[in-house]
């Protein structure tokens, strides 16, 4: 149905609307929020019309367009904020400057310096055209770093496909094939990071059924800040002018958000194509430059980057949060294209455009240093001291509403069901071991990521301490974290991206405690302490209860773990509705932690380096739900493998003691594969075997080999015999399983496999799909 | 020269800027990154305002200079030409040092300045060679080993012994080095004879190698060249990205210098007996 009888156009010399609501029917009220692309359904659209009744008169298209941004799940999280403040917010630190309110979080580095975590999704656009839906998920992730002043430092790409083998014909319509989205998505990134020129360090790749119609892209960035200069995100004070910096606006990216709210169907690729904006790097990284320099001089009062929603969100948002209001003349916003409806230039997501707020006086040095640069900057409007939001355009008033009631939008606490899981367990040893340990190996979930690695720059800006591939050159293995040292002094950064889909996929609770506890032993593994994390929760269609539930479950697991565990959530992004009628994605709740590294040079790294003997840390249970050995073998389990915040604090607490009184060479954490993958890898970063003899621990052969029970860590370690001691004082397990030497991994009893083999192997596993 | 001023060049896209001041900056010597307008852009304020002559050396540092679009290095370098060609001309035949690294030397070869073979015309009226895409097709960031082979004529590897083998990583698209069709064979024997051949990729061995040990397909393994005077000097490899042990991979003395600071050692030392 259409309500076209209920538009007036406006007597004036552009594009504009009067839209009658106050007579509209609640059909019609339906109809309009469909006819202009709104996703406003029908609730929100009577408050709408409730609100336009007090004032006496009907909204303009621009208002109601405005009110649809500021009211789309992407924007104000309508569905989740309930569950995540009751759940995962408020564990407090000294040492975290900023959480959850901003852009970005922002967390204390040292004495003079402060990091800053941001992490975010670029799903649908990314499944719609990946080259651009991917690089332009890289561009708005560096303006959130860059708007809390800070320098951007390093980029984290988890990513997350349908597999790889699908044949052509299993494709539904409308959905590009893995491998397609796969190349573009690399390439996004690539060309954009790389052209930016902040390296792309870490990152995750992953691939299951659910994602065939849904791929997941998401993107994680650290920044460095002097802690004075952190500017927040909001207006400075009444009488501030708004300069708009960057790129101009044009009609890519009109309703991002929106469709970024609702689920993805075949007439997807052809409606929503505008949806996804165009990038263009060579922008950003002038903008990035010119935006520092303002702020190093003191000249800006607060900075917030334009992403969804564009202009309305920013404005309204800065405004509100320092309770002032704000006058508009959208007739100044530089423009990309002619004939640009005032609503259109309101709510574009163009790329590459900041907002600064400014003190009169310094108006004119801001408006130098980026003409310096060649980057466009205008004054567009002023800071008011009432909290209305007024736009003007060549002359006509277009628009007045009260900022709160457009900016404070609604909330649900929607109804959820939670999923019954029943205890399974089928799994048997299998009859080769050997076949299993390099079928693993060369499994897309485990292979070498090199093809995806070497495509990155994650050297640029020379900081680059722990490489993400690591060992012997040309020959490397997988690092467990990257670590950065973005400052002159010898303290480091460590990051790493960690969820595991298998498991919260069978058991959103316990898969969601158990990629917790794998990002903790990654940071530790490579000798840093656990400092704050950033989480980035995609789901399928909130609407659906089934699906809140795998959400709460999630987000439930986490706040248990985090709390108990002591480590704040700093910064985070919701994405719904990842879900199209042919299925939604595994519960996808991706993490990025973050570990302060005291001394760079301390930083331990994966590749066994053929100096120590081999110890196992932690406890091996017969753990096999998600499971890559299920993956492989067709095995059914769904007994994810427990943990507990307690066990893990107090594991990750010893096993940094026991690097401050041991000589430790290498150090790698178990995750899938278990054991045996853990050794291989160890085996071929190093390009060095090990023999190992697994009698003296109890259980099955297969379970000790590979299952995935939490907490544990192989250890390359001079003195075994006292180190095993250390941590059993400590009240960790702990076992010596053997040495580092040959050219073989051989476990007594079990397997031997030349490494070369298994480099082979492991080597192949991506490449035999996407070449080399 | 005791005052020595370095300018590492920068436009949009440009990104190893602030690395390569701070290897600079590290030995003591006076650095800033410029943006190429200071040079001659009247909307720039006076204080900022530069000469190239007010520097004792240039660096083109690596980068995506502006998007790299149209052929690496190529818009950097038609800007340079249009504004600083004559002053450049002159700094290069007054002997100072031109460092061009990645897509500083894409730059340079853009510029006509590497293979830099005739002295008296620093500045070629076209380009001699070109810097092609990697033979496997896409941009690529490994660490590889180089070998030095210059007997003596670059300053800016006067402190590396002929023969030593040193580990800078690559990271680009557009690195492999290609001479004019039907003259390969002599452009190489040139650059032997005139002891231009700088770098060539080795592999873990010190034997010259293919893929990935020569990371872009590079004719002869050349890694970096010089002009004929040797105070040009063009490379894909990074040096300023090894200055320091840490940054190498696998490293163990952590503070101990990189392979690639006597690059930078070596100019100045030069530097300093003009």
């Amino acid at each position: 149905m259409k309500a076209l009888h209920r538009y007036k156009k406006v007597d004036v010399p552009f594009e504009l609307y009067e839209i009658d609501i106050l007579n509209a029917t609640d059909e019609e009220l339906v109809a309009i929020s469909e006819d202009l692309g709104l996703a406003l359904n029908l609730d929100e659209m009577k408050r709408i019309k409730e609100y336009f009744k007090r004032k006496g008169r009907n909204p303009y298209d621009i208002e109601l367009q405005s009110i649809a941004q500021a009211w789309s799940e992407h924007c104000c999280y309508k569905s989740s904020k309930c569950y995540l403040r009751e759940y995962l917010f408020g564990i407090e630190k000294d040492y975290v400057i900023s959480a959850i309110k901003e852009d970005s979080g922002v967390v204390e580095f040292d004495e003079e310096y402060a990091y800053v975590v941001a992490l975010e999704s670029h799903n649908h656009p990314s499944a719609i055209e990946p080259y651009g839906g991917a690089a332009t998920g890289v561009g708005g992730i560096l303006r959130d770093v860059l708007c809390m002043g800070a320098q951007p430092v390093a980029l984290i790409d988890p990513l997350f496909f349908g597999n790889l083998d699908t044949p052509e014909d299993k494709i539904p319509k409308g959905t590009k094939h893995p491998l397609y989205l796969l190349y573009g998505v690399v390439a996004g990134i690539r060309d954009y990071g790389n052209r930016v020129g902040i390296p792309t360090v870490a990152g995750m790749l992953f691939f299951d059924e659910s994602y065939l119609t849904n791929c997941l892209v998401n993107v994680g960035c650290i920044g460095i800040v002097r802690k004075k200069n952190v500017v927040p995100s909001k207006v400075g004070g009444v009488g501030d002018l708004f300069v708009l910096v960057g790129g101009a606006t044009g009609r890519d990216g009109i309703h991002g958000v929106t469709f970024a709210s609702a689920e993805l169907d075949e007439s997807s690729e052809e409606e929503a194509r505008s949806a996804v904006q165009l990038g263009n790097p060579i922008m950003k990284e002038p903008l990035i430059h010119a935006c520092l320099e303002v702020v190093e001089k003191g000249l800006v009062t607060g900075m917030k980057d334009l992403g969804g929603g564009g202009l309305s969100c920013v404005i309204g948002e800065m405004a509100l949060a320092s309770g002032c209001g704000a006058e508009i003349w959208l007739d100044k916003v530089p423009l990309k294209e002619k004939g640009m409806a005032p609503w259109e230039i309101w709510i574009s997501e163009s790329q590459e455009r900041m907002m600064l707020t400014v003190r009169p006086e310094h108006v004119d040095e801001v408006l130098y240093v980026f003409q310096k640069w060649d980057v466009p900057a205008t004054v567009i409007g002023k800071a008011t001291p009432d909290r209305i939001l007024r736009i003007y355009y060549k002359g006509y008033k277009i628009y007045e509403m009260d900022i709160d009631f457009v900016v404070k939008a609604v909330e649900y606490c929607r109804p959820y069901v939670k999923r019954k899981i029943e205890a399974i367990d089928e799994t048997s040893p299998p009859s080769d071991y050997a076949k299993v340990l390099l079928e693993m190996l060369s499994h897309p979930n485990v292979a070498s990521r090199e093809w995806v690695i070497r495509q990155y720059d994650h050297e640029v800006r020379a900081c680059t301490v722990l490489k993400p591939l690591q060992g012997r050159i040309n020959r490397e293995g997988h690092g467990d974290c990257a670590v950065i040292k973005p400052t002159d002094s010898w303290r480091g950064i460590a990051v790493t991206a960690d969820v595991n889909p298998w498991m919260t996929k069978i058991d959103p609770f316990w898969g969601t405690a158990s990629s917790f506890d794998e990002m903790i032993r990654n940071l530790i593994a490579v000798n840093s302490i656990p400092h704050s994390f950033a989480d980035c929760l995609n789901f399928g269609n909130p609407e659906k209860p089934e699906r809140m539930g795998e959400f709460v479950e999630c987000v439930k697991a986490l706040g248990w773990m985090a709390k108990g565990f002591g480590l704040p959530c700093v910064s985070g992004n919701v994405s719904f509705y990842n879900e199209t009628p042919y299925s939604a994605v595994a519960p996808t709740p991706t993490l990025m932690g973050i570990g302060i590294v005291e001394d760079v040079r301390k930083a331990i790294t994966s590749n066994f380096k053929g100096k120590g003997e081999i110890v196992l840390v932690g406890e091996t249970l017969k753990e096999f739900g998600g499971s890559l050995y299920c993956a492989i073998t067709g095995q059914r389990c769904t007994i994810v493998p427990k943990t507990s915040p307690r066990r893990l604090k107090k594991s990750a607490n010893a096993m940094l003691e026991a690097f401050k009184n041991f000589k430790v060479y290498a150090c790698h954490d178990l995750a899938e594969g278990g054991l045996a993958v853990a050794l291989a890898e160890m085996c071929i970063g190093g390009g060095i075997g090990c023999v190992v003899d697994l009698r003296e621990m109890r259980g099955d052969g297969y379970v000790k080999m590979f299952a995935e029970s939490n907490t544990r860590w192989l250890v390359e370690v001079e003195d075994a015999e006292e180190f095993v001691k250390f941590l059993r004082r400590k009240g960790v397990s702990a076992y010596r399983i053997g040495s580092v030497e040959g050219d073989e991994l051989r476990i007594t009893g079990i397997l031997s496999l030349p490494v070369e083999e298994m480099d082979k192997a492991w080597r192949n596993g991506l490449t035999r799909f996407t070449g080399w | 020269m005791d005052d020595i001023k370095v300018a590492v060049l920068r436009i949009e896209g440009t990104n190893c800027e602030d690395e390569t001041v701070k290897a600079f900056r590290s030995l003591g010597v006076w650095a800033e990154a410029v943006h190429l307008k200071q040079f001659y852009s009247d909307m720039i304020k006076e204080e900022e305002q530069r000469s190239i002559f007010d520097y004792h050396c240039i660096v083109f540092p690596g980068g995506f200079s502006a998007g790299d679009y149209v052929r690496a290095g190529a818009i950097f370098s038609a800007r340079v030409k249009s504004v600083l060609k004559r002053d450049l001309e002159e700094f290069i035949k007054e002997g100072f040092p031109v460092l061009g690294i990645c897509n500083g030397f894409q730059v340079l070869v853009e510029l006509g300045a590497l293979p830099g073979f005739d002295e008296d015309k620093p500045l070629a009226e076209k380009p001699e060679m070109a810097l092609g895409i990697n033979e496997s097709n896409r941009f690529e960031c490994r660490p590889c080993f180089l070998k030095h082979e210059n007997r003596g004529k670059c300053v800016f590897t006067k402190r590396i012994e002929k023969g030593r083998i040193l580990m800078f990583p690559v990271a680009h698209a557009e690195g492999r080095v290609i001479f004019p069709k039907g003259k390969e064979e002599e452009y190489v024997e040139r650059l032997i004879e005139n002891d231009q051949i700088v770098f060539r990729y080795v592999d873990d061995d010190g034997n010259y190698a293919g893929y990935p040990w020569n990371p872009n397909g590079s004719i002869y393994n050349i890694a970096g060249i010089c002009n004929v005077r040797g105070n040009v000097f063009g490379l894909m490899p990074h040096p300023e990205r090894v200055f320091w042990r840490y940054q190498h991979p696998n490293w163990e003395e952590a503070e101990k210098p990189g392979d690639g600071r006597v690059v930078f050692e070596s100019v100045i030392d030069y530097l300093r007996t003009l």
